[in-house]
């Protein structure tokens, strides 16, 4: 392409069509006279009078997007001639599958290791208030003083007290995901799950069989809280629906437990206290049936 | 024409270009006569020319993908004729960054309590903000290279 006084070069459109670039060219800005291999592209996907119909539909102002696009387009089919744009679309959903996938798996864990944290934290928070009442009874009895008026409800609300840091604990929110998170990952929880149940993958048996082995020997003293954590747990519960009929199978048998647990955990404080003597505990027996108790 | 002789009508491209259809046409096994839209649509971005070279470059048995590769993009661009199909690619790229954050950072969380400690809750970060050069929120995967000059697609304003 001859150059007038040699001020401007013809754009990389003009040169390959061997005609002169006009200042009013659409193309040149595109197009510059450095860049042949991308405008060989752009050509040969769309072709110039293609490419120049899609700039004069548009408005000017989307002219230098539409002009990124087709020759980021153009590029993809010459690096992918068969697929182009649509085999990287369909990496990119590929990568995401795996994304969610690996998503789920990593969820799967934290949860169980956030139960299994939590039924710890209990356990020892419950014996750690059975110890430290037993031992304000037993010092009062030593040094003869007649037990507080609520010493006798202290030993009731042992039993009630996990219910209500159960429900102070789910209510804090501490270690739930954002809900709006939550939501989607329930719904491709239960999605992925329906998909790997299909596919009779042994991934998602374990985390469940690890689950269930996880909530029963935890279940002596705190069972029967687990199922209002389930119920406070409201971004859990969609998963565990999601899970199979095996789940209810463990709450059933939980609340068997419980049934025993409490009855167990009245006699561990009855043998805390039985420990005592019996000489002290009929004096503060005594000194009971004298106070009113609330 | 013996029209006797051919049991097939002609493909949708000879319909829509008007000319006979002969036996070893290239674009009749891949555009039959009963989608019409699909040549049309590929023709009005590419050019039945442009897409019969393509077709060409390409072996016999990967033209059936490349020719329906050429469908989705040419409808693409029908519908968005400002980004096309790159509007599809910038939303996916876009979700798998958030996705690989989140990953990422629940990863760290399960870490901590493999070790006994409680996670601090961090939410997702956001994306980072565009750069000074970025004019939109695309997100370009690929990077190619143009081997004939040094600044690639700089002073077009393109990161690709």
């Amino acid at each position: 392409m001859t150059l007038k006084g040699g001020a401007t070069s013809a754009c990389a459109a003009c040169k390959y069509q061997r005609r002169k670039c006009i200042p009013e060219c659409l193309l040149a800005p595109y197009f510059p006279a450095d860049q042949t291999k991308v405008f060989q592209n752009a050509h040969k996907l769309f072709g110039v009078s293609n490419i120049v119909k899609i700039l004069r539909s548009l408005d000017p102002s989307q002219h230098a997007e539409a002009m990124r696009s087709i020759k980021y387009q153009a590029n993809v089919r010459d690096r992918f001639p068969v697929y182009g744009c649509l085999g990287v679309i369909r990496q990119l959903y590929y990568q995401i599958q795996m994304l969610e996938e690996e998503m789920h798996t990593v969820l799967t864990q934290l949860e169980m290791y956030r139960q299994h944290h939590h039924h710890q934290q209990q356990q020892h928070q419950h014996q750690h208030q059975i110890s430290s009442m037993a031992d304000d009874v037993i010092s009062q009895l030593e040094l003869g003083m007649a037990p507080s008026n609520n010493a006798l409800p202290l030993f009731n609300q042992v039993t009630h007290q996990p219910y209500t840091m159960q429900n102070t604990y789910s209510s804090s929110d501490i270690d739930s995901p954002p809900k709006d998170n939550v939501e989607n990952n329930s719904l491709w929880i239960q999605h992925l799950f329906l998909d790997t149940n299909n596919h009779g993958t042994s991934n998602n048996d374990s985390p469940i069989a690890i689950q269930s082995q996880l909530l029963v020997p935890n279940s002596e003293p705190l069972a029967d809280t687990q199922h209002q954590v389930v119920q406070d747990y409201d971004e859990i519960h969609p998963f565990f629906d999601s899970i199979d009929d095996r789940q209810s199978y463990i709450d059933t048998k939980d609340a068997e437990d419980s049934s025993s647990s409490e009855e167990s955990l009245k006699e561990t404080t009855q043998l805390m206290v039985g420990n005592v003597g019996s000489k002290d505990l009929k004096n503060a027996a005594a000194c009971f049936s004298l106070t009113s108790v609330n | 024409m013996s029209s006797s002789s051919y049991s097939s009508s002609p493909c949708a491209a000879c319909k829509f270009l008007r000319r006979k259809c002969m036996p070893d046409c290239i674009f009749a096994p891949y555009f039959p006569p009963e989608e019409p839209q699909k040549f049309a649509n590929v023709h009005k971005i590419f050019g039945a020319s442009n897409v019969s070279k393509l077709l060409n470059e390409v072996p016999t048995f990967q033209r059936e993908d490349a020719v329906n590769s050429l469908a989705y993009e040419a409808e693409a661009r029908l519908k968005d004729p400002v980004y096309g199909c790159v509007g599809a690619i910038s939303v996916l790229q876009r979700q798998v960054i958030t996705l690989q954050r989140e990953l990422d950072a629940t990863n760290a969380n399960l870490f901590r309590y493999a070790y006994n400690e409680m996670p601090p809750l961090r939410p997702p970060q956001p994306p980072p903000p565009l750069a000074a050069g970025q004019s939109s929120a695309f997100c370009y995967p690929y990077q190619w290279n143009d081997p004939s000059d040094e600044d690639n697609e700089r002073s077009s304003g393109g990161n690709m």
